[in-house]
């Protein structure tokens, strides 16, 4: 009972985690149709924002708040040198953008050294005991983020001016520029919102992981099996799936073997999830 | 660069051939005027320039992007290195087995990725994603199966000796040997890649990258294609690697991984991914520089991000890498068109 209270637990924190990590190529996939490789670069960039800015004395929200302004700018700043240029051109942008996490993975490097840095838990103190389960007091607080910024990207997404802009966008980018919408300026907006909701993921999760130049790069490939098994466009529902689907299946094949076996069969039943849903499992088109 | 796609003229010899003989013929020629470093080091770039070759008729004739080809490259190295540890004391010769199984296993590996993806229609960038993951799942393999595979350290590998029944036996343990056997692979692969890619088969991918639905329209059997190329593609990183593996001695998970992989598309991408060998001698300029300019100390830091601005303005202004640019400077550019991939 205890164990299967945990795996539950557990399961559900790695998958709104996960989500929270994923959300930015989401929303940057999704809507704009660039396969964001800079992503994993991105998540880095926001951690190593945040053991800065925490290191200068800032507390932590305002920290996190502005290391996902700084990225966001670094991405706005990205989309408007390169990457505007080459929308509809799948394969230059991601080209393009694994040259940024190329470049990126670089400045990192040279600016902030590559010794592993650690950022302290904000919240600390121990876990808090439930009888059944020992509730880790920072994921959860994670957990409950993620769940609050994908709906409060939802929301703005369906219920707003701004958000029916959006899916006009996406759905029929002439027919929306011919009604008047500035399809550049809406998608500058889009890959600058991506972006900084992946430098968010890395400063928050950053007191969870070490802190080091290539920590998102095993994000990026997670995330993109996210973003493909829950459906691309499919913002809320589908990234909820996706990563229950990937950090659950880690969760419960790490109870059966070590942790990189784990990993690995995961990698694989995602190809294989592909190879016969290519559209997403959470996608009806 | 559409040059490639056109039938060659009976009789008459390309630029491109041209190219390729004054630089097999400069490499036959570099162990005769040096010795040390050079010919210790270069057989591995050649290696290198094979493995970059894979990539270059897939992508650039298939427009297919892989990011996975170390994974293959580590299939052959591992290969060569457990087939000669383990297979003693028999009558043939176990690094000639070795290779096989590393070339067969590269291919074969491929062969069915590319099957078991292509058959289902799957698009290029799930692709480019379950490539990448090849290369983590195969990278993480070897690193933690380390009984066998020697883990982090790596797996030692014995030079190979040549033999040819009893009549002949070189040890190929000096630099000089080994160099020219190297060398004596590198070019047929080379040959035999451009014929078949410049024949019927080379002619149906690369209609296949200009335009999918018109050959499937035509009656082409587009996925056997697509997976075809890829199989070959794999088989020649797989020949890359365990020839690679004998060479520097080791097989190592670096060899395997997503970083090692991204190597490969940017040597691809500087020198030309319309042109076998503008690929291999981007792949040999590129890893030279790479190593060179490493080893000094003020800028070892900085070489990575300055190759990383490279590629970008490759990929924004030279699409055809060097190979187009010579081709351009050449008076050859008036026939080029960007492909679009």
């Amino acid at each position: 009972m205890e164990i299967l209270v945990s795996v539950l637990a557990d399961t559900v924190l790695i998958t709104l985690v996960l989500a929270f990590a994923a959300f930015g190529l989401a929303i940057i996939y999704g809507l704009t149709g660039v396969i964001n490789m800079g992503h994993g670069a991105m998540l880095t960039l926001g951690a190593y924002f945040t053991w800065w800015l925490l290191d200068q004395g800032v507390p932590f929200v305002p920290t996190v708040l502005l290391s996902a302004l700084a990225v966001g700018l670094v991405g706005l700043a990205f989309e408007h040198l390169l990457i505007r240029h080459f929308y509809g051109r799948p394969f230059d942008t991601l080209l393009l953008t694994w040259a940024f996490f190329l470049v990126t993975t670089e400045v990192i490097k040279i600016v902030f050294g590559t010794d592993f840095r650690n950022v302290a838990d904000p919240i600390g103190g121990d876990p808090v005991n439930l009888g059944i389960y020992q509730v880790p007091t920072y994921k959860t607080v994670v957990a409950l983020l993620a769940l609050a910024v994908v709906a409060g990207t939802a929301l703005v997404f369906f219920k707003t001016t701004l958000g029916v802009r959006v899916r006009a966008m996406t759905q029929n980018r002439e027919m929306a520029g011919l009604l008047g919408l500035n399809v550049a300026a809406m998608y500058k907006l889009v890959f600058g919102f991506g972006a900084a909701m992946a430098g968010l993921a890395g400063g928050v999760i950053a007191p969870m992981f070490a802190v080091q130049p290539y920590m998102g790069d095993m994000f990026l490939v997670r995330s993109f099996f996210v973003v493909t098994i829950g459906g691309i466009g499919q913002l809320l529902a589908g990234t909820l799936f996706g990563s229950f689907a990937i950090g659950g299946l880690e969760t419960v094949l790490a109870l059966f073997s070590d942790q990189v076996i784990a990993q690995i069969a995961v990698f694989f039943i995602a190809v294989i999830v592909l190879r016969f849903r290519p559209q997403g499992v959470f996608s009806g088109r | 660069m559409t040059a490639e796609i056109q039938p060659a003229r009976r009789g008459v010899f390309r630029r491109e051939d041209v190219a390729a003989l004054a630089v097999f013929l400069l490499l036959a020629a570099i162990p005769l005027a040096t010795s040390g470093y050079v010919v210790y080091i270069l057989p591995q770039y050649m290696l290198l320039g094979v493995l970059a070759m894979s990539l270059a008729l897939l992508w650039g004739h298939g427009g297919i992007v892989s990011f996975g080809q170390a994974a293959f490259f580590a299939i052959g190295a591992y290969a060569m290195g457990l087939v000669m540890k383990h297979l003693t004391g028999m009558a043939i010769n176990s690094a000639y087995v070795g290779i096989l199984v590393g070339t067969v296993g590269g291919g074969v590996t491929a062969l069915l990725i590319g099957y078991f993806l292509f058959s289902a229609g799957v698009r290029a960038a799930y692709f480019v994603v379950a490539t990448l993951a090849l290369s983590i799942v195969v990278e993480q393999t070897v690193k933690s199966f380390s009984d066998i595979t020697g883990g982090w350290n790596g797996l030692y590998v014995d030079r190979m000796t040549v033999t040819l029944g009893s009549w002949l036996e070189l040890s190929l343990f000096d630099d000089a040997p080994i160099y020219y056997v190297v060398l004596a692979v590198v070019v047929p692969v080379y040959v035999i890649a451009t014929a078949l890619m410049r024949g019927r088969f080379g002619k149906i991918v690369v209609g296949i990258r200009e335009n999918e639905d018109r050959m499937t329209a035509l009656g082409f059997n587009v996925p056997m294609y697509k997976t075809l190329v890829f199989g070959l593609s794999g088989l020649l990183a797989g020949v890359a690697g365990s020839f690679y593996a004998t060479h520097a001695q080791f097989a190592h998970p670096v060899n395997a991984g997503v970083l090692f992989s991204t190597q490969v598309v940017i040597w691809v991408a500087i020198g030309g991914r319309h042109s076998l060998l503008g690929s291999f001698v981007g792949a040999i300029v590129v890893a030279s520089l790479s190593n060179y300019l490493s080893s000094i100390e003020e800028i070892q830091n900085y070489w990575p991000l300055v190759m990383g601005l490279i590629f970008i303005a490759v990929i924004v202004l030279f699409r055809g890498g060097l190979a187009g640019l010579v081709e351009k400077l050449a008076g050859k550019g008036a026939h080029g068109r960007a492909a679009g991939h």
